[in-house]
């Protein structure tokens, strides 16, 4: 009965669930799903992460190539970021060029990397104007099932930091590269942005939503938090809130930001040893 | 338009003119300082069958830059538009039409979000279609020293350690929308989102006067 009932009304049958402060997968209003982060996952790159977020699968491998500095940047080596959402992921996606949401996921992570300074493009150079390193990110969705961004962001960051270059000698006279495949370092991460998506329903918050909230919520908040400063407090329109509850997500987020650190961290002290 | 008597925290000249376009149902040229945009609002419009929702209007918003063919960041403001325009008209009214928003970016010299947003309002509020609520939005930058400024141009935007842009109802005044870059810490947020809303105060009554003065010469 609670499935006929739930595909007619779906937005009263939420509304019920959250009227006796529940989900309908039984997680409280402001509960989070569990959190699987697994590295190394890819062995031909050079540096990868898989992360689940409940049911939300992104995989991210990152591939370094040599590539010559922009004239503009001669010091400045790059990261290029892409999100993939497939066909495969979700039946809102279709195949053929980026969806829309495939593009602002994009843009939003290469926005915030630069922002938090969680990478400085300046540790790629090998030889001014010469030589840089050139990080291609590639995030594929693999199941969609909402915050699609917090997944992306730390698969993308848990990737980076297991991401290790070969050291290069550059010979500039007669244009030789040898890379030195025995000798690989990793680069420097200074900080991890992390981050965390509410959905709002009617008046009320919900922390960490699926897809299916996702959908019949009024709007989306993520908040994005590095090492106790806010990176980001991403809103894109959706239904009014108050600045009170604005920040009780804020704070929200900060507490949450730890456990994801110490998450990243133990899964790559795992894979080392 | 003086917020507050403080050379930071004052905006730059507001300026619009409505009815610019013959052919949409509501049109208009706003300009903040330097930085100009059009926006156009046609609707409610016959709607393409794929995209048609049997509840309420479909809202498209089209972002197009002053030169070339939109890309990835174009496609995020576009979003952010869509989601304003979809929460502040009442599409209800409309099932299965289309309302269809267009802003052409002119000159960009900082603030273009703001710029946009508020220009889309104006030209919705011209075309005489059903809203839930205005929305006004107003940005601001925070320098290395930690002092504000008020609707940045492109130069102070540029150099700021953050920016803040922040999207309000006139009814509530609450937040619809937030888009921030940089890093900050929480009372800095605080201090931007009280600046800006008293920003958008300032921008309601322009709108104000603004369409009082418009019907005035009409009648």
């Amino acid at each position: 009965m609670a499935k006929q009932f739930k595909s007619l009304h779906p937005i009263k049958f939420y509304r019920d669930y959250l009227n006796q402060n529940v989900r309908p997968d039984g997680r409280l209003l402001s509960k989070f799903r569990p959190v699987i982060v697994n590295t190394g996952s890819i062995a031909t790159a050079d540096g990868s992460a898989l992360v689940r977020i409940g049911k939300t699968t992104v995989i991210c491998g990152i591939k370094a190539e040599l590539a010559q500095p922009k004239a503009e940047k001669p010091k400045e080596g790059f990261l290029i970021c892409n999100v993939d959402l497939p066909p495969l992921c979700s039946s809102k996606f279709r195949p053929g060029p980026p969806s829309d949401l495939a593009q602002v996921t994009t843009r939003f992570v290469a926005d915030l990397i630069l922002n938090s300074g969680c990478i400085h493009l300046r540790d790629l150079c090998i030889l001014k104007e010469k030589l840089v390193w050139c990080l291609y990110a590639d995030l594929i969705c693999l199941d969609y099932d909402g915050c699609l961004i917090d997944a992306c962001l730390l698969a993308l960051l848990t990737a980076l930091k297991t991401v290790k270059l070969p050291s290069v000698d550059y010979d500039v006279a007669i244009d030789k590269k040898v890379v030195n495949e025995d000798e690989k370092k990793s680069i420097l991460i200074y900080n991890t942005p992390v981050s965390t998506t509410y959905a709002i329903f009617e008046d009320k918050i919900i922390t960490d939503p699926t897809a299916e909230e996702e959908d019949l919520s009024s709007g989306l908040i993520t908040i994005v938090v590095k090492e106790k400063e806010l990176c980001s407090v991403h809103k894109p329109g959706g239904s009014p809130i108050s600045e009170e509850k604005l920040y009780d997500c804020i704070q929200e987020t900060i507490k949450r930001a730890d456990l994801l650190n110490t998450l990243i961290n133990t899964a790559i002290s795992e894979q080392t040893h | 338009m003086n917020v507050i008597d403080d050379n930071n925290l004052l905006m730059r000249k507001v300026n619009c003119k409505l009815d610019i376009l013959s052919r949409p149902d509501g049109s208009v040229l706003l300009s903040q300082g330097d930085t100009v945009v059009i926006a156009g609002v046609y609707g409610p419009i016959e709607v393409k069958t794929q995209k048609m929702l049997i509840n309420k209007a479909s809202v498209e918003t089209f972002y197009r830059p002053k030169s070339g063919t939109p890309g990835i960041g174009d496609r995020l403001y576009e979003s952010i538009i869509q989601n304003i325009c979809e929460t502040s008209l009442v599409s209800a009214l409309y099932p299965r039409s289309s309302i269809v928003v267009i802003i052409q970016e002119m000159q960009n010299y900082g603030g273009i979000i703001s710029c946009a947003v508020n220009a889309c309002c104006f030209a919705l509020l011209n075309s005489g279609i059903d809203m839930k609520f205005l929305v006004a939005s107003a940005s601001c930058a925070l320098d290395d020293k930690g002092v504000f400024h008020l609707d940045p141009d492109k130069l102070l935007s540029d150099k700021a350690k953050a920016n803040f842009v922040f999207v309000f109802d006139n009814i509530a005044k609450r937040i619809i929308a937030s888009h921030t870059s940089g890093s900050f810490n929480l009372a800095q947020y605080e201090e931007a989102l009280e600046l800006c809303k008293k920003a958008c105060d300032a921008i309601f009554d322009f709108y104000k006067t603004k369409m009082k003065n418009e019907i005035a010469n009409k009648v």
